[in-house]
């Protein structure tokens, strides 16, 4: 790879860049930069994440030996909620749209900034805000009721539902503004040149996320607004007690959250088009069919919540036509799948730590993506609902997408985030960790949950002891490959090597048409786009304009050399 | 905080010819204009997701018990909904027409429409609070808390919870309006505003339109059922 | 600045709009207290569609949709479209509980709903 060899290329000018240009905790408080307010919510996220991983390993420790190991059977209701719902609302929802997704869209589309920046932070704060909210609850009372909060247990618990859900409402607002700003950005800002058709496959994915962000979050503000009402007044809608419908409760919060789980999804899918593009060289097969398919899940993922409510109370009918669409969202699924094996396939692949990241996608998604069909055949949830197979399915799908994604994404944009690289080897080792602790996690779970262990209990029967301990160690590896990821990436932030502008020769415009760290403004001029994200071949940027002409490197290039063309 | 971000680099050639009004990160004035908008629009199509929770709560419940929301919706007034449905009409009116002085540059008459709007805002949340008390007063609350003597029927409760919440959210909506126009009339006769920019006074309009537009659906629902 | 989307509305079409939309209300009114005998069921479409065309005024000529750009129409169009999957699952959901024969249409009963009427399925 001639980009590779290609060393700290600055040209001597005393550089000016995003991250310099202003100091100080103030400039960074009140920042109206993408990419500052990208930077703000990734050590948000990465701060949810580690407590919801300590969460994590307690309830895998727990479940370490049947009987109490650890902790009494109400702790273990408080912490496998907590975990659950810390990693949902304040890790897996933000984690790729506002943090990768701040940083790199607009600078992908040839913008200065998102259409609203003032808004941009406001979401952030909003963010801290509902989190702290949820806190107060979590801190006073705790919170049982699981991450779904069903009712009537979520308005008879004596534990804090009320504040979380207020929290969870105003997080919602967060996530809104998120979505809001991304469409308005992708319509409106885009650089001449940069038309649908050559839009970087991530920002179709984060523009179709921002689509479900958009139009289900509303619908659980007003679910969790209902529910603290219930719990404050009585309203009865929900309670049974009082009248109320427990099922319609989750007609409700399904509305939302199984668009969400494609609020997950659809941003990493993103990112691995981009990672599967640049690392094979080949330009991803059926560009088109990628794009599109990701609206398609988008509209369709709202045709079906109803295969979480088969053994609810949910009329047949209902369950049976929610089990027909559920299978249809297969067919989008699938033609991403497939046309990312096929982008890979005969592509001159360079087997970097962005890419193990996306190989190790390709093997976890579609496990869950599976599983998820075999849940949504109505006959086969009867049985697995509830059980240790669900828990597997959807850790294979958000650890995949949420996680996966994520540490591929931020290992991809890493040097230009900081402009520095990070050690190659331990981080090809800790992916390797990652990969092979999250299956130990992950698969005996679904063999568990065919032999019938029911999710969300502390205790098993004995016979269940050897898989759940392989889960456990399991647990501790793929704990290990994530301390060994903040290490080398700490080390990098302060000792790293510089990082070229182009680390990776890939083909779009953060790392074409900026610097090695990007500029306040992103471009020093508003880029022209005259090629496809993927046309490497037309990419003079970085493989020079083949008359021999020896400018090569990617560091500043203006856009003028294109333009003439 | 424009200060910070424009101290750095050199793109001083794109102030010189720009408008005051015009933001460093759009390259024209019609695509902060557009952005604005099409923003709006988007958080509008959030608002009425948020109320569409209530209306498929509604829909469920009056389904089930159609005879229980003819019963518990003869408490309402329906005179009083539908003075309020005209008022809000009123400012619906005085807001469009507020915007077409702006486009005119007629600051006068966009000021005086514009504090039109917020008094008829006024007068709505007025008659609500009388109908409010009015309830309030015969023990008529939401779901469980709901006591009044001259109608006791199952499930009478949802119906004052939906409307309770409905008209609460809505409610909140009037007085979040009442103070982004009251900031916009008093931005216009700062003079803020001209033919040519005049982006903030359109986009409240459409929030405060989206404000009727929800009331219209909630007058017949809730206050006419035969 | 002249261009498509800041298209002024003239204000004696903003007046006959209101104008309508006051008629309107006062139909709704009326025809909602009224006994239409055989045609009573008529009541709640009545209803709505006036209603829908009263919000269809105020979309399209007060807040100018008519003539905007079609990605606003688009924005909004999809939001309601949205509003009615919700509903219509919802209520699929609703209208068809109990017809595996031996649920009730409402699952869970609380204690002193018992005395109820429930003539939902039927
Ligand atoms: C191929 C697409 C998918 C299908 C067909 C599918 C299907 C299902 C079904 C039927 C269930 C209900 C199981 C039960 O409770 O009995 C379920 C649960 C779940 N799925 Fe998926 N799924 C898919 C993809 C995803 C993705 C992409 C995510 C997240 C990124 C996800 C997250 C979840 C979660 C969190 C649950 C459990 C919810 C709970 O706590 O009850 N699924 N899935
Ligand atoms: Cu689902």
């Amino acid at each position: 790879m001639a980009t590779q060899t290609v060393a700290t290329a600055t040209t001597g000018q005393p550089e000016i860049h995003y991250l310099n240009h202003a100091k100080g905790l103030k400039s960074w408080l009140l920042t109206l930069d993408h990419k500052r307010i990208g930077l703000l919510y990734l050590v948000s996220v990465i701060f949810f994440f580690i407590v919801g991983g300590i969460l994590a390993l307690l309830v895998r420790a727990e479940l370490f030996e049947p009987g109490q190991t650890l902790m009494s059977a109400e702790t273990y209701n408080h912490i496998f909620t907590l975990h659950g719902a810390i990693m949902i609302f304040l890790f897996l929802i933000p984690a790729v749209p506002a943090v990768l997704g701040n940083f790199a869209l607009p600078i992908m589309i040839g913008a200065k900034d998102v259409a609203f920046p003032r808004l941009n932070l406001a979401s952030w704060y909003i963010f801290w805000l509902g989190a702290l909210t949820m806190l107060v609850g979590i801190v006073t009372s705790g919170l049982d009721t699981g991450w779904t909060f069903y009712t009537p247990y979520s308005t008879m618990t004596s534990s804090g539902v009320t504040w979380v859900a207020l929290g969870v409402f105003i997080l919602g607002f967060s996530s809104i503004l998120t979505g809001l700003n991304f469409i308005v950005t992708v319509h409106k800002m885009r650089a001449p040149g940069m038309t649908w058709s050559r839009l970087p496959l991530f920002v179709w994915g984060l523009y179709a996320t921002s689509i479900v962000q958009i139009l289900a979050t509303p619908v659980l503000g007003i679910t969790v607004l209902l529910l603290a009402l219930e719990r404050i007044m009585k309203v009865g809608i929900f309670d049974p007690a009082l009248g109320g419908d427990p099922v319609l409760f989750q007609h409700f919060f399904w509305f939302y959250s199984h668009p969400a789980v494609y609020i997950m999804i659809l941003p990493a899918f993103g990112v691995i088009s981009e990672l599967v593009g640049t690392f094979s060289r080949k330009g991803i097969f059926g560009y088109k069919f990628v794009a599109l398919s990701s609206v398609a899940i988008a509209f369709l993922g709202f045709l079906v919540w109803g295969h979480h409510m088969y053994v609810a109370g949910q009329s047949a009918t209902a369950s049976t036509i929610f089990s027909l669409l559920t299978f249809l969202i297969g067919v989008p699924t699938g033609v991403k799948v497939l046309n990312w094996i096929a982008s890979l396939y005969r592509g001159s692949i360079w087997l970097r730590t962005p890419l193990l990241y996306a190989l190790a996608f390709l093997f976890v998604f579609p496990i869950g993506g599976f599983t998820g069909i075999a849940l949504g055949t109505l006959g086969l949830d009867v049985p697995l609902h509830d059980t240790y197979f669900v828990v597997a399915h959807f850790h294979y799908v958000m650890v995949s997408g949420g996680l996966l994604a994520f540490l591929g994404g931020l290992h991809y944009w890493w040097p230009k985030m900081f402009g520095r690289l990070y050690n190659e080897k331990l981080a090809q080792i800790a992916a390797l960790l990652i990969f092979v602790g999250f299956n130990v996690t992950f698969f005996p779970q679904f063999i568990l949950g065919t032999q019938g262990m029911p999710r969300r209990y502390f205790d098993y029967v004995p016979e269940f002891t050897t898989l759940h301990q392989l889960s456990t160690v399991g647990s501790w590896i793929l704990g290990l490959g994530l301390l060994l990821v903040a290490a080398y990436l700490l080390h990098s932030l302060f000792k790293g090597q510089p990082a070229p502008a182009n680390p990776w020769g890939a083909g779009t415009l953060e790392w074409t048409h900026t610097g090695r760290i990007p500029s306040p403004h992103n471009f020093e001029r508003t880029p022209v786009v005259t090629r496809g994200p993927y046309d490497y071949h037309l990419a003079e940027e970085i493989f020079g304009n083949g008359h021999g002409d020896e400018r090569r490197t990617p560091t500043v290039t203006p856009a003028q050399g294109q333009a003439q063309h | 905080m424009a200060g910070v971000s424009e101290a750095a680099t050199g793109h001083a050639e794109a102030h010189a010819h720009h408008p005051p009004y015009l933001q460093h990160h759009f390259v024209s004035a019609e695509q902060q204009f557009d952005a604005a908008k099409l923003g709006m629009w988007i958080f509008l199509a959030t608002e009425i997701l948020l109320f569409s929770g209530m209306f498929v709560a509604y829909a469920v419940y009056r389904v089930w018990h159609p005879e229980v929301f003819q019963a518990a919706s003869k408490l309402l007034d329906w005179r009083l909904g539908g003075l309020n449905t005209l008022v809000l009409l009123a400012s619906s009116y005085t807001v469009a027409l507020a915007v077409h002085y702006a486009q005119l540059g007629d600051k006068k008459r966009l000021v005086q429409n514009l504090w039109l709007t917020v008094a008829l805002a006024g007068v709505f949340m007025v008659v609500k609070y009388f109908e409010y008390s009015e309830k309030f007063h015969h023990n008529i609350f939401p779901g469980g808390n709901y006591a009044y003597e001259g109608l006791q029927l199952p499930y009478v409760g949802q119906f004052f919870s939906i409307y309770f919440v409905m008209t609460g959210i809505h409610g909140l909506h009037v007085l979040v309006g009442m103070g982004v126009l009251t900031w916009i009339a008093l931005r216009a006769q700062r003079g803020d505003f001209s033919s040519e920019y005049y982006t903030p006074v359109e986009i409240s309009a459409l929030y405060w339109h989206l404000v009727d537009i929800i009331w219209i659906f909630l007058f017949p629902l809730l206050y006419l059922i035969h | 600045m002249a261009h498509a989307t800041h298209h002024i509305i003239p204000r004696p079409l903003l007046l006959k709009v209101f104008l309508t939309l006051v008629a309107l209300t006062i139909i709704t009114a009326l025809t909602g207290q009224a006994d239409l005998g055989v045609f009573n069921f008529l009541h709640v479409p009545l209803a709505i569609g006036i209603a829908v065309i009263k919000a269809s005024l105020v979309v399209l000529f007060f807040m100018g949709l008519k003539y905007d750009r079609p990605v606003n129409a688009l924005a909004f169009i999809i939001g309601l479209l949205m509003v009615g999957v919700f509903l219509a699952f919802t209520l699929l959901d609703m209208l068809y509980r109990g017809d595996i024969g031996n649920l009730s249409p409402e699952p869970i009963r609380g204690p002193q709903i018992e005395q109820v009427e429930a003539p939902a399925g039927h």
